[in-house]
């Protein structure tokens, strides 16, 4: 005979956990508190100036446009490049799957600063690209593939491709494939049932890999401060700037609470639109 | 007949180059890094200009390099032990107690994964700053747990929602105290979910840059002192540093490979 409160777990056991949660909590709320200091370096008064400093001034704005801009057509670039690779794990046998597994996993896991840094010096001037380019005499100098927006896209899409491959993967090769089978046998083309059959059974899987990488890809800092070099920083690094630059804790705290709420707004209205419209395919 | 023998294949090309070609621009960065830190130059020119260890010789004349690299890899493994320790005892709870508010407390409890590291960041730096205290060590330790906890939570939830609590019942019927019970049966089946949110809390302790770089009073951590050489001096060290990195993240995920299995990172 066992009692049932033998097996039941206290629930103490999640005080470490909440305790966790009341720290990031607290830490948020700092953030808020800090963000309506009158001035740079004020320890008290409350007011929104540094809100309206920022709102007032379309120079701050353009960060946040870099980022949203870079960030849209870079999750659609992320997710054309990525879905081919992702079908080709999901469609291929033990060995190759293994190996692209293996090539995947190990960029997952190096830090995000050696993969921006292993890109600087493809996409340098001196790097491979521009070298390789002049050595057969397509360019005589140097293309500018680094220290602007392309060279920021690129190095975004490159560091963000894991998140947009691992979501797809998953979802593919849970796919039966008798049903692509069943639409070939009735006639219909490679490509038909790509469209009509495949896509829209990885919807899920897109869906989960376009969140990943938009977040990533408008709150990166690194791969902005490393490929854009000081000539494309985005909203991240602006922050920084202002907190550590030129120490204006305030101001950044502000910026940084925009920055929340619009992360969480995209990601949590993205989530709903995406969860409509799975349930719409799936009726 | 089932293929559509003749039919075109012309998908199966398409995404074959595509996927090929990314796979290819994927890995052709880190085999650069791998050839310019045998550069015997200073300049970072592809491809080399000869074969020389230099580079590698040369980390060890940077004790700033050695000393982050030692700090990180400290950091990583007590943030690593503690997030283990909290997310075990915190996924027991949410997985076989039923109360009101488990689902939200999980909710929460993932909730950095969606906030941006530069807020959680200044975030930390407010907090701390407002308390007064201004040490590296207690406030990265406490950034790491909290930004590791969500990996180590998900994946323990997810490995004891499918281990059933009747066989903990059922060695305590035969007379194993509460303790020995776990240990026993629950434990060893979810060892690779503790593996891999162990390398996966490891992992994201040791490569954060982005929230600790406001937490450096006295301390910097091996991400922080990088970027730092790659923004001030920038010759091939840094490309002998990485090259030994992506060969301990190789290291890494073979044995996670062989312990664990990909299909824990890959879903």
């Amino acid at each position: 005979m066992i009692e049932r409160n033998k097996t039941s777990l206290s629930l103490n056991l999640l005080l470490p956990g909440v305790l966790c949660l009341l720290l990031f909590g607290a830490s948020l709320l700092s953030i808020g508190i800090l963000s309506l200091r009158p001035e740079r370096l004020a320890r008290e008064g409350i007011g929104l100036n540094q809100y309206l400093r920022f709102f007032s001034d379309a120079h701050y704005l353009t960060y946040f446009w870099r980022s949203f801009k870079v960030s849209c057509y870079g999750t659609l670039l992320t997710l054309f490049l990525g879905y081919p690779v992702a079908y080709l794990m999901a469609r291929s046998g033990g060995r190759v799957r293994l190996m692209l597994t293996l090539v995947l996993v190990v960029q997952f896991f190096t830090s995000y600063i050696i993969r921006a840094y292993a890109l600087m010096l493809v996409l340098g001037n001196n790097g491979l690209i521009n070298r390789m380019l002049m050595k057969i005499g397509l360019i005589d100098r140097p293309l500018p593939l680094m220290h602007n927006e392309t060279g920021v896209a690129i190095g975004l899409i490159m560091v963000s491709l894991p998140f947009m491959i691992f979501p797809i993967y998953s979802v593919l090769k849970g796919i039966d494939r008798r049903l692509e089978e069943a639409a070939e046998s009735l006639g219909a083309g490679e490509w038909q049932v790509f469209w009509n059959v495949t896509l829209p059974l990885s919807l899920p899987g897109m869906a989960a890999g376009i969140i990943l990488v938009l977040l990533f890809q408008l709150t990166a800092f690194i791969v902005p401060g490393l490929l854009g070099g000081g000539y494309y920083d985005m909203v991240a690094n602006f922050i920084y700037d202002q907190a550590l630059g030129v120490l204006n804790i305030p101001f950044a705290a502000a910026v940084a609470m925009v920055m929340l709420a619009i992360t969480l707004i995209l990601v949590i209205g993205l989530n709903k639109l995406f969860q409509r419209s799975l349930k719409d395919v799936s009726a | 007949m089932k293929r559509g023998i003749g039919k075109e294949k012309s998908l199966s090309r398409f995404f074959w180059m595509l996927g090929g070609l990314v796979i290819i621009g994927m890995f052709i960065p880190l085999v650069v890094v791998f050839m310019i830190s045998f550069n015997p130059g200073n300049e970072l020119i592809f491809p080399p200009q000869g074969l020389s260890l230099r580079w590698y010789f040369n980390i060890f004349r940077h004790p700033s390099l050695l000393s982050s690299f030692q700090f990180s890899v400290i950091l990583g493994i007590i943030a690593t032990a503690a997030s283990l320790f909290i997310g075990l005892s915190g996924a027991l709870v949410l997985t076989r107690r039923k109360f009101r508010g488990a689902e939200t407390i999980a909710g929460l409890l993932m909730s950095p994964l969606v906030v941006p590291q530069v807020v959680i960041g200044i975030g930390f730096l407010s907090l701390f700053s407002m308390m007064r205290i201004y040490h590296s060590i207690p406030c990265l330790l406490a950034l790491h747990i909290v930004l590791t906890l969500p990996y180590t939570l998900r994946v323990l939830i997810a490995n004891l929602s499918r281990c059933p609590v009747s066989m903990e019942e059922a060695a305590m019927v035969l007379g194993a105290g509460k303790y020995r019970a776990f240990l026993e049966t629950t434990l060893p089946i979810i060892k690779p979910g503790i593996i891999a949110s162990a390398i996966f809390a490891f992992v994201t302790s040791f490569d954060n840059f982005t929230a600790s770089q406001f937490l450096i009073w006295d301390r910097a951590t091996l991400p922080i002192e990088i970027y730092a050489y790659i923004t001030k001096e920038n010759d091939p060290t840094v490309a002998a540093v990485s090259s030994l990195l992506i060969l301990m993240t190789v290291g890494l995920v073979i044995l996670m490979e062989r312990w664990v299995g990909l299909e824990t990172v890959t879903g």
